[in-house]
């Protein structure tokens, strides 16, 4: 079973990768863009795929967070998929990119020509918050993994789930926002943060009980939850078709519809009845997606190219390439000794032994969210001064965003690390500690490089030098080398090996004026520093200076 | 020593084909006839100084586009092309009237960035490429652009291009100005208000008279220098002595309603008052 | 929107709330009821709230989070936390929907946030809800409502 299904997804992701391939290599040309957005399937690919993300732990962390705990296998079952969904939804804003390499840009944290990112942008928040809840929930399925062999991970379980409940809300909030903060007509939405909350669940129970299945069970709290969630979408696309007058029959039908198909006995006792279902559902959710991220395109059979036919089959061979690969790979661990997957009844805990749970468990999250605090704050006023954007204000509201993912990011390694350290053999500590070096030592690399003055620079020029003081710190300074007219004084400049670059006009074009100055300032091959010889706005001055003098050579 | 990141790559033109001015005028032709619509206009009034910390207090540059002697023949557009060095667009997106032209025409008449005080694509650009600059020109760092196309999706007049193909191998795009760069593929562009040309100004004015105030006045952008009409006046807003303001003082104003709310420092003026 | 209207809304909400948690409860009827009276919201909002205004985007959705926070009253076990749950929801919406305003130009409801966000954090160290507190405690959360 799970062989076919592996051979499956490997064959989709093979048809798909040429695609995806071709739109790494070609850009944001390759597959269809909307003509007002620029957006186009990687970001629909994306918003679908994070929702898929959230059914995982929502399934397995809320409901254990309020005390209504499912059953082994279907939580596990459900925070892989949560982990392979999002391998799938990191990939496709790299692909949306127009320059791949300069993705690190967005990153808050000091990159090495001294610009921040700007913390006003939702897609800041959104890598930070996806980036953490990646690793929130590996420790989460990690923990909850091993916890049956080992006694001192299954103390961090309810604590962790009670970190995870509000971060993922709040990563499809964030996720929301991307759209709801523009001005683009169809994407008016103080409301989307709910909307694509329940737009996340909803697709992510579909699929959840599609994996469920290949399972050979069923949760039969699941399928109600799921036709429930249906009733909200519905209200959901009302409101939308009111406020916008937004209204695809297509993503109704296939949303709305025919999930009340479950009320029929004969559907929903039948396999394939439930995955039809569930499959629609899908469907449903990735026309939504693609219609909301392609607003001027209503036409969407003609707007679909076979590239973003191959993407979309790219991230599907993917998700369940991952999935099954791993489902096999930890089979042993995942089914445990209640092979039987039957009915789970949902059973409050006894009053008296929650309250003792509860209290545990906020003992337990004390220090650890303590330092989340702390190490927010230091983090938050750091980013406020780094913050270099000029006459666009940094309010409180910017921040925001960015503060839970951090506090939950801190509070969970520090909730996690002492058991996880004490449960590690020896070799895998000695592989921790190397690969934190690493990591340490990038980063470290990463902030040295930080720290350039361009930015007051600019602001300098107004305090140029005159002219005939330019022309005497050329004459003293420069012409020895330069020649008073600009060009080399050959009998002096041929010692030197290479040969210095000829001042041309289109030379000194293509540098620009910042980078010229730095060679003034700081030096260059066999060029000499001539920092606290000249001033910077010296310097700036010898720039316009060469520039006119290589405008009367050429 | 830092290492010289970033530094302008000189582009290789050897083995590409260059098009001919005449391409260029061709397509600015093919771009008049498929016009887009007319803005809805409301009335404004003279933009001030911009509120917020780091703006200049003398210098608010932007410009004024007088309806009534608008013909819409064009000529900006070609001059804007040749001046910032903007590329052809491939076949199949011109006859869709995608365009990298920086100024296009909405019901007759000029529309380029009207360079928003607060600015909605500045807000939501990932990492900073889009910012403000003292003197209240929206500018682009083309070497920080990473084309996540935010800003395009935000931007209420749709002023923002993308650079979806590489034009110097495409052989689209002919370097006519030495001194403004040619813009990669994958970064998003708009129009400058002619940065270069108020940067060689400033510089050339602190060199000849060290100690003056630089207020920019007697500079013209490109598309106002080319109007036949004089249609587009260009100056400073803050320079009371501008021949920006003085026209502007006796002019109703008016901005496209999408953006009335954001401060523009790109204007359209009708009647007289 | 006039003060009539928005006390109308929130006796709506608070009408709705009555339908929720009577036992016995299940997932269909209790999804249903809200479903059913976020409709109501929904056409509620559409007809009183003049469409330029822009807050009008979460105006049912408001409502909704305040149904529930008065719908928590009547729980039996479980009340304050599900009480902080429902308090949370509407700081949510409330924030967010703010933070979406703020970006097209208007201002933060700051007032409002930090009332319910203290509400919330209050509401957290109740162990046990009285008759009493529970009626101050809508009072205050119409309070809001109404005058932030």
């Amino acid at each position: 079973m799970y062989r076919i299904l592996v051979y499956i997804g490997a064959v989709l992701l093979l048809l798909g990768a040429s695609a995806f391939g071709l739109s790494l290599w070609d850009g944001p040309t390759a597959w269809h863009t909307d003509a007002r957005t620029f957006w186009g399937i990687p970001i629909s690919l994306f918003v679908l795929w994070i929702g898929l993300a959230h059914a995982g732990t929502l399934i397995s962390a809320i409901f254990l967070a309020l005390g209504y705990p499912l059953g082994r296998r279907t939580s596990m079952i459900a925070e892989l998929s949560t982990l392979c969904s999002l391998v799938v939804a990191a990939l496709f804003p790299l692909v949306h990119l127009g320059v791949i390499d300069n993705f690190y840009m967005v990153v808050p944290f000091l990159d090495a020509r001294g610009n921040f990112a700007n913390l006003r942008s939702p897609l800041v928040w959104d890598f930070c918050c996806i980036a953490v809840y990646g690793v929130v929930s590996l420790l989460f399925f990690i923990n909850h993994l091993f916890s049956e062999k080992k006694p001192a991970l299954k103390k961090l379980i309810r604590p962790m789930a009670w970190l995870l409940f509000p971060l993922v809300l709040w990563v499809h909030t964030i996720v929301s926002l991307d759209f709801a903060v523009t001005f683009v007509p169809e994407w008016r939405g103080a409301y989307f943060p709910l909307y694509f909350i329940a737009g996340a669940i909803y697709s992510g129970l579909a699929l959840v009980i599609i994996l469920l299945t290949a399972e050979h069970c069923r949760v039969r709290v699941l399928e109600k939850l799921m036709l429930s969630l249906s009733w909200f979408m519905a209200a959901f696309w009302f409101w939308e078709f009111l406020l916008k007058g937004m209204f695809s029959f297509e993503v109704f039908f296939l949303g709305a519809v025919v999930p009340q198909f479950m009320w029929l006995r004969v559907i929903r006792e039948n396999t394939f009845g439930r995955l039809l279902v569930a499959f629609s559902i899908l469907v449903s959710l990735g026309l939504e997606r693609y219609i909301l991220v392609t607003p001027s395109e209503y036409d969407v059979a003609n707007a679909f190219g076979w590239l973003d036919l191959g993407l979309v089959a790219f991230s599907m061979g993917l998700f369940v390439l991952l999935f099954f690969v791993l489902r096999a790979k930890l089979s042993a661990l995942l089914e445990g000794d209640d092979v039987v997957m039957g009915e789970i009844v949902l059973q409050e805990d006894d009053p008296a032994k929650m309250e003792v749970s509860e209290s545990n468990v906020f003992s337990a999250l004390r220090l650890p969210l303590l330092l989340g605090v702390l190490v927010t704050l230091v983090y938050v006023t750091w980013a406020v001064s780094c913050d270099s954007g000029v006459l666009v204000s940094l309010s409180v509201a910017n921040i925001v965003p960015l503060c839970l993912p951090l506090l939950v990011l801190v509070a969970s390694i520090v909730l996690c690390a002492r058991p996880l350290w004490s449960i590690l053999g020896n070799r895998i500590r000695f592989v921790a500690i190397v690969l934190a070096g690493i990591l340490g030592v990038f980063v470290g690399a990463f902030w040295a490089g930080g720290g350039s003055d361009t930015t007051s620079a600019v602001v300098s020029v107004q305090e140029l030098a005159s002219a005939k003081s330019i022309e005497g710190i050329w004459a003293s300074r420069c012409a020895s080398c330069h020649g008073n007219d600009g060009k080399f004084n050959e009998k002096f400049v041929r010692e030197f090996y290479p040969l210095p670059q000829k001042l041309s006009l289109e030379r000194l074009d293509s540098l620009g004026a910042d980078s010229l100055v730095h060679v003034i300032l700081n030096g260059r091959i066999n060029m000499n520093p001539y920092r606290g010889r000249v001033t910077e706005d010296e310097a700036r001055g010898l720039v316009h200076y060469m520039r006119l003098l290589a405008g009367e050579n050429q | 020593m830092q290492v010289l990141w970033g530094c302008r790559r000189v582009p290789d033109f050897s083995g590409v084909s260059v098009p001919e001015l005449a391409e260029f005028e061709k397509e600015v032709r093919q771009a008049l006839s498929c016009s887009k619509g007319a803005f809805d206009l409301v009335q404004v009034p003279m933009p001030g100084a911009i509120r917020a910390p780091g703006a200049s207090p003398l210098n608010r540059f932007g410009m004024a586009i007088d309806l009534d002697a608008c013909d819409g023949c064009g000529k900006c557009i070609l001059a804007c092309m040749e001046e910032n060095n903007i590329p052809l667009s491939p076949k199949e997106q011109r006859d869709a009237g995608r365009f990298m032209h920086w100024i296009e025409m909405h019901g007759g008449a000029p529309a380029m960035c009207f360079h928003c005080g607060n600015a909605p694509c500045e807000k939501v650009c990932p990492t900073g490429a889009a910012s403000h600059s003292p003197d209240g020109l929206s500018t682009m760092m083309y070497k920080r652009c990473t084309g996540s196309r935010f800003c395009g999706a935000n931007c209420p007049v749709g002023a923002r291009k993308f650079n979806y193909v590489d034009s110097v191998k495409e052989g689209l795009v002919r370097k006519f100005n030495p001194g403004v760069p040619l813009r990669e593929k994958g970064v998003m562009e708009k129009c400058s208000l002619c940065i270069q040309r108020l940067q060689d100004h400033k510089h050339a004015q602190m060199v000849a008279k060290p100690g003056t105030e630089w207020r920019g006045s007697g500079l013209k952008t490109a598309c106002s220098e080319a109007c036949p009409k004089n249609a587009i006046i260009f100056g400073n807003w803050l320079d009371q002595d501008s021949s920006l303001v003085k026209e502007a003082k006796h002019r109703n104003l008016y901005v496209p309603a999408e953006i009335a709310a954001l401060d523009p420092s790109v204007v359209y003026m009708r009647g007289r008052r | 929107m006039d003060a009539i209207l928005n006390a109308l809304s929130c006796l709506m909400a608070l009408g709705t709330s009555m339908f929720l948690w009577r036992r016995p409860t299940s997932v269909y009827k209790e999804t249903g009821v809200m479903v059913l009276s976020l409709c109501v919201f929904v056409l509620f909002s559409y007809f009183t709230v003049d469409s330029s205004e822009a807050t009008l985007e979460y105006m049912p959705f408001r409502m909704l989070a305040l149904c529930l926070c008065f719908s928590t009253t009547s729980l039996t076990s479980h009340k304050s936390r599900y009480m902080v749950l429902a308090l949370v929801l509407w700081l949510w919406v409330e924030f967010f929907g703010g933070l979406t305003f703020v970006y097209r130009g208007l201002e933060m409801p700051w007032t409002r946030v930090v009332a319910i966000g203290s509400g919330a954090v209050g509401a957290a160290f109740l162990s046990h809800i009285s008759r009493e507190m529970e009626f101050m405690l809508m009072v205050y959360w119409i309070a809001i409502w109404m005058f932030f």
